[in-house]
């Protein structure tokens, strides 16, 4: 296992989420979700891969489904998995009205990711669904918002690392003779 | 009292401004020396276990108000032909470690194998700040062999580089496995910006007087000298800063914002004194005086820096000369602003900022307590605003950049991107070499007037957040134009990707606020500075009177 500081979990999701496909909005919502998932859960590193290999098969919710969650309407799932980002920003962006609250979301992929999303706000996942590929949740109103943890480490192993970081190998640009010569700028030897 | 308006972001945010960026009292090198010679401070050499060429380990222990902390450093054999500037170097005449608390024998021997690797090694959250410098060769050997023949060095020479090792990295915050900043931003002494990173580099400048006098007494036990106080407070550490530092004023837009406002509002403060007394006209003279000493010394092979300081140099001249007529006037200090806002360069005019501040710590100082920046609450979008209201906020946040046209290729020639070799910043020529579809996010001014028109598309009363569902490509667009609607100094004011950018201008404006002198661009994208340089030495602190710095 490789012990990473949050900071390192952080800029690894983001870049990873990125180069999954995410928006680079997106991407750095998640690198923060990320962190708090670290704090808590061992599989932080795992639950980003999953996220990172499914993006491509979660649906955003569609505003016909987003106005029903906001009249308080009962849901109806859609076929393919809710993306758990998309629908927690959708949620941060515009929270729902305390007469909306509590609101079952039905089919939602990866509802860890739904649950660290919201961990800042004054919503939260009533029974999280720890690692799930798919689940119901129901959003509750959360009295106290948390403050991040300190004095944690985002312990990670080789295999997850290494996938994680050819998705974030995909927002990397390959060098050419010329970008090589021109570098950061810097002197090749120092003799002064 | 007339109170005096913050200049505005239109002219504090320009680029070519940012590039004449001098420092203040209120920079963090500053900050870290008032707090440890008001707490005093004391250093204590735990460990200096060298050999006669100066190789092998040394711990230097700096007992604060409430904790300890210690520079682990390690002084290794180099080929010459490995010595680089560069910060992807694979070895370095000296590494460190910014140790929390004071490290045990097994502890020293764990950072032994890992600081000489840098980026290679793994550390724990035991490591605050993690740093490797070089020597500057032929001074350090020159200063060495004087000393050891029982000479002091020329001092001209010595001053005219400034420092004897110079750094390359200084990394905190979590790389590598280090101590995230979260673990000590709630610790006083470290809470302000930059406070562990200066400490470790006001360590090393300790460490690379001890080394050279020790070298210099190995090669001569009976006859070497140590280096003359005068000349050890003269030295500085050296710095070699290139484009990977560029994007951190882009990246921390409500930090980049609080830098900004202290020194602006500490400026409109000293602007709206009613008077210049007598005992802050004396401190003005001095600064001055020293300010004219440095730019006689401040060389610079780069043709638009020489240039700049010659011109800083005749405005201090004409400075000097009228000095007395405006320190008489009615509020003498916006008087004195104000000619250098007529007459001066734009390296004269920030050298005034810097020089108008030093008198009056009793008036700006607590500033300092809010360059810090805590940049979740910027994080959250509001998504109930409309569209209208958000392109509005747009057109008038980024008026400036609507004299941009990036149809035109020398407006959009550039794109920053992350090199997979290096896995550092970089800045391709777009209509020259692939990967600009990896593009950062960096081109704000662009993006800014992309959303803006984008925007236009949507019904006025639709919200952002139901915008944002549909395009999710603007997220990180539409939160940075937020945040530079609540906080007027977060952006830069020019194009981030147009053919004429100088990306050292960012690198100085930030350095500057590190306390950095002696700008020395070696290219339009790097540049070497000096920290620290005329500064207290950190063994001094504890028994120096009153407050210094």
């Amino acid at each position: 296992m490789i012990d990473l500081s949050l900071n390192e979990v952080e800029t690894l999701c983001a870049k990873a989420a990125r180069g999954a496909g995410f928006s680079w909005g997106l991407a750095e919502d998640i690198g923060r979700a990320a962190r708090r998932i670290a704090v808590e859960d061992e599989n932080w590193g795992m639950a980003m891969l999953c996220l990172a290999e499914n993006a491509q098969s979660l649906t955003a919710p569609d505003p016909a489904r987003a106005a029903r969650w906001r009249k308080g309407e009962a849901d109806k799932p859609a076929q393919t998995p809710l993306c758990p980002i998309r629908t927690a920003a959708l949620l941060l962006d515009a929270p729902l009205p305390a007469s909306a609250l509590p609101l079952a979301i039905l089919g939602v992929g990866l509802p860890v990711w739904l649950d660290a999303m919201l961990r800042r706000s004054a919503m939260r996942v009533a029974r999280p669904a720890g690692l799930a590929k798919r689940a119901d949740v129901v959003i509750e109103h959360r009295a106290e918002i948390e403050r991040p943890a300190t004095g944690r480490r985002g312990a990670i192993d080789e295999r997850t690392l290494a996938a994680l970081n050819s998705f974030a190998a995909r927002t990397y640009v390959p060098e050419s003779e010329r970008s090589r010569m021109r570098g950061a700028g810097g002197g090749r030897v120092d003799d002064e | 009292m007339t109170a005096i308006a913050l200049r505005p972001p239109e002219v504090v945010m320009c680029l070519e401004r940012l590039g004449a960026a001098h420092p203040t009292r209120l920079s963090f090198l500053r900050q870290l020396i008032r707090r440890a010679t008001r707490e005093k401070w004391r250093v204590r050499k735990h460990l200096f276990d060298l050999n006669d060429n100066g190789f092998g380990r040394a711990v230097y222990a700096v007992e604060t108000s409430a904790r300890t902390y210690s520079l682990v450093a390690f002084s290794t054999p180099l080929d010459d032909e490995k010595r680089s500037d560069r910060v992807i170097a694979q070895a370095w005449d000296t590494s460190y470690v910014l140790y929390d608390g004071l490290p045990d024998a097994a502890e020293i021997a764990r950072l032994e194998a890992n600081a000489p690797l840098q980026e290679a090694g793994r550390y724990t959250r035991s490591e605050l700040v993690l740093a490797r410098a070089n020597k500057s060769v032929r001074l350090f050997e020159d200063v060495a062999s004087a000393l050891a023949r029982g000479q002091q060095p020329d001092e001209e020479q010595l001053l005219g580089v400034g420092y004897l090792l110079r750094t390359t990295a200084v990394y905190g915050n979590g790389k590598f496995g280090i101590a995230d900043r979260d673990e000590i931003a709630a610790r006083p002494e470290l809470a302000g910006s930059f406070q562990a990173e200066m400490l470790t580099v006001w360590l090393i400048r300790s460490f690379t007087l001890d080394l050279v006098d020790h070298i210099a007494r190995c090669r001569n036990p009976a006859g070497a000298v140590r280096l003359a106080p005068q000349l050890r407070r003269a030295l500085g550490v050296g710095n070699a800063t290139g484009l990977g530092m560029a994007p951190f004023l882009v990246r921390h837009p409500l930090l980049t914002h609080n830098w900004f406002l202290a020194r602006e509002t500490a400026l409109a403060r000293v602007r709206a004194e009613p008077e210049a007394g007598e005992a802050e006209r004396k401190i003005f003279e001095q600064a001055l005086a020293d300010l004219a000493q440095r730019v006689a010394r401040w060389h610079s092979d780069d043709d638009r820096q020489a240039a700049a300081t010659r011109s800083l140099a005749a405005d201090l001249d004409r400075l000097a000369e009228n000095l007395d007529r405006l320190l008489a006037k009615p509020q003498p200090w916006d008087a004195l602003y104000r000619f250098a806002e007529e007459h001066f360069s734009l390296e004269g005019q920030e050298a005034c900022v810097s020089l108008m501040l030093e008198p009056h710590g009793a008036l700006v100082d607590e500033l300092g307590d809010i360059m810090k920046a805590d940049e979740t609450p910027g994080h959250a979008i509001d998504g109930g605003m409309d569209c209208a209201s958000l392109r509005q906020a747009l057109l008038d946040c980024y008026s400036w950049a609507r004299a941009i046209d990036f149809a035109q290729p020398a407006a959009n020639a550039r794109f920053w991107y992350v090199s997979a070799e290096k896995l550092e910043p970089r800045l391709g020529e777009r209509f020259e070499e692939d990967g600009a579809e990896l593009e950062q996010p960096l081109a704000t001014a662009r993006d800014a007037l992309s959303l803006a028109a984008a925007l236009a598309q949507e019904p006025a009363p639709a919200s952002v957040a139901d915008f944002l569902l549909r395009r999710p490509e603007w997220r990180h667009a539409v939160r940075r134009a937020q945040i530079v609607a609540k906080f007027p100094y977060a952006e830069i004011h020019d194009n981030l990707i147009g053919a004429e950018l100088r990306p050292v201008d960012i690198l100085r404006a930030k350095l500057a606020f590190f306390g950095a002198r002696s700008f020395d661009p070696r290219s339009d994208r790097w540049l070497r500075i000096a920290l620290f340089s005329g500064e207290p030495l950190i063994e001094d602190v504890a028994t120096m009177a009153g407050e210094a710095a």
